[in-house]
């Protein structure tokens, strides 16, 4: 009779087990994308600042921002409409600028945010630094 | 009154002359696929930078690859982390020579070589590969195909997954550029 019993519980906490893992599996590989409206941002900073951190030494300043996420601001310069209807914000320069990639669900989300910045205005984004080709880009923006 | 119109002749001619022979685009568009029947692995960037010199036949490409987007994140942290490794090498570069000759003043489209190095992942390689390029005065589309074997760029699969990427990766790009004004 105890026996029986001491195997029916051993079943039990292997199934829970083997639920459990298929559960973290599953979780792992749906694992959800980065939402950087719910982030805090690591470095809150000034285009110009960011910019001049990247022209004085490449390497340190992509070590340090690469994949975080910063939430900069400056003057829009331009805004140009991507064919997957994600929006790009230059800011301070609109060649080796800091460019601000909003995304289309993020700029029908936010669109009377976005609204308000207009070229020659002072914008500001949260996003995921990726590094500096000409210019530095942040992904996945949001206003701020 | 004359004058002006002199001035203003001259300078239309000024600025014709100086007619445009470098054009870029920071928004090309570069995909890759390497599928196989038990997985499919598609990634695209929107935000290749591309440079065309059209005296010299010159173009180079340049991608972050942290920008790249995967279906799943998963997939993303695999790509950066344990083969790009992005932190490490954050870029990708391309830059060649078309070698096959182009008239830039026909808007026909034209099936081009193009030839040069490739770097991703730290590893330099020769590539060639075949591109369409449509001229233009105020605008040049061009689209390219070109096959890469992760190992190449020593990239290691483990072997546990191998079976699920493609022994090749097909990278398509896709250009629109507008004239370059310094």
């Amino acid at each position: 009779m105890t026996s029986k019993k001491t195997v029916r519980i051993i079943l039990w906490i292997f199934l829970i087990g083997l639920i459990a893992a298929f559960a973290s599996i599953y979780y792992v590989f749906n694992m959800p994308r980065r939402n950087l409206s719910k982030e805090k941002a690591v470095y809150t900073l000034d285009a110009k600042q960011l910019i001049a951190e990247f022209k004085k030494d490449e390497t340190s300043a992509t070590a340090k921002y690469l994949d975080k996420a910063i939430e900069v601001s400056g003057e829009i310069k331009s805004i140009r409409t991507l064919d997957n209807h994600s929006l790009v914000f230059s800011l301070e320069d609109e060649m080796e600028g800091v460019s601000c990639t909003v995304d289309s669900a993020d700029v029908v989300r936010n669109s009377t945010e976005l609204k308000q910045f207009i070229k020659g205005t002072i914008g500001s984004f949260k996003g995921r630094c990726t590094g500096m080709l000409m210019d530095i880009q942040v992904i996945n923006c949001v206003p701020e | 009154m004359k004058k002006l119109i002199l001035c203003l002749a001259f300078g239309l001619i000024a600025l014709y002359s100086g007619a445009q022979n470098r054009f870029f685009t920071k928004d090309a568009k570069i995909n890759f696929n390497s599928s196989t029947p038990l997985e499919d692995i598609v990634a695209e960037s929107n935000q290749a930078t591309t440079f065309m010199d059209i005296e010299k036949n010159e173009v180079v490409f340049s991608v972050l690859t942290t920008s790249f987007k995967f279906r799943r994140a998963l997939m993303e942290e695999h790509f950066n982390e344990n083969y790009m490794e992005s932190a490490k090498f954050p870029k990708a570069k391309f830059s060649g020579k078309i070698v096959s000759p182009v008239d830039w003043k026909s808007e026909r489209p034209v099936i081009v070589d193009v030839k040069g190095q490739l770097t991703m992942h730290g590893v330099t390689k020769e590539v060639t590969l075949k591109a369409q390029i449509t001229p233009g005065k105020m605008k040049i589309s061009a689209s390219a195909e070109l096959k890469v074997t992760p190992e190449d760029f020593s990239i290691s699969i483990p072997s546990a997954v191998r079976d699920k990427i493609a022994k090749e990766v097909t990278i398509k790009i896709d250009a629109t550029y507008a004239p370059y004004q310094q």
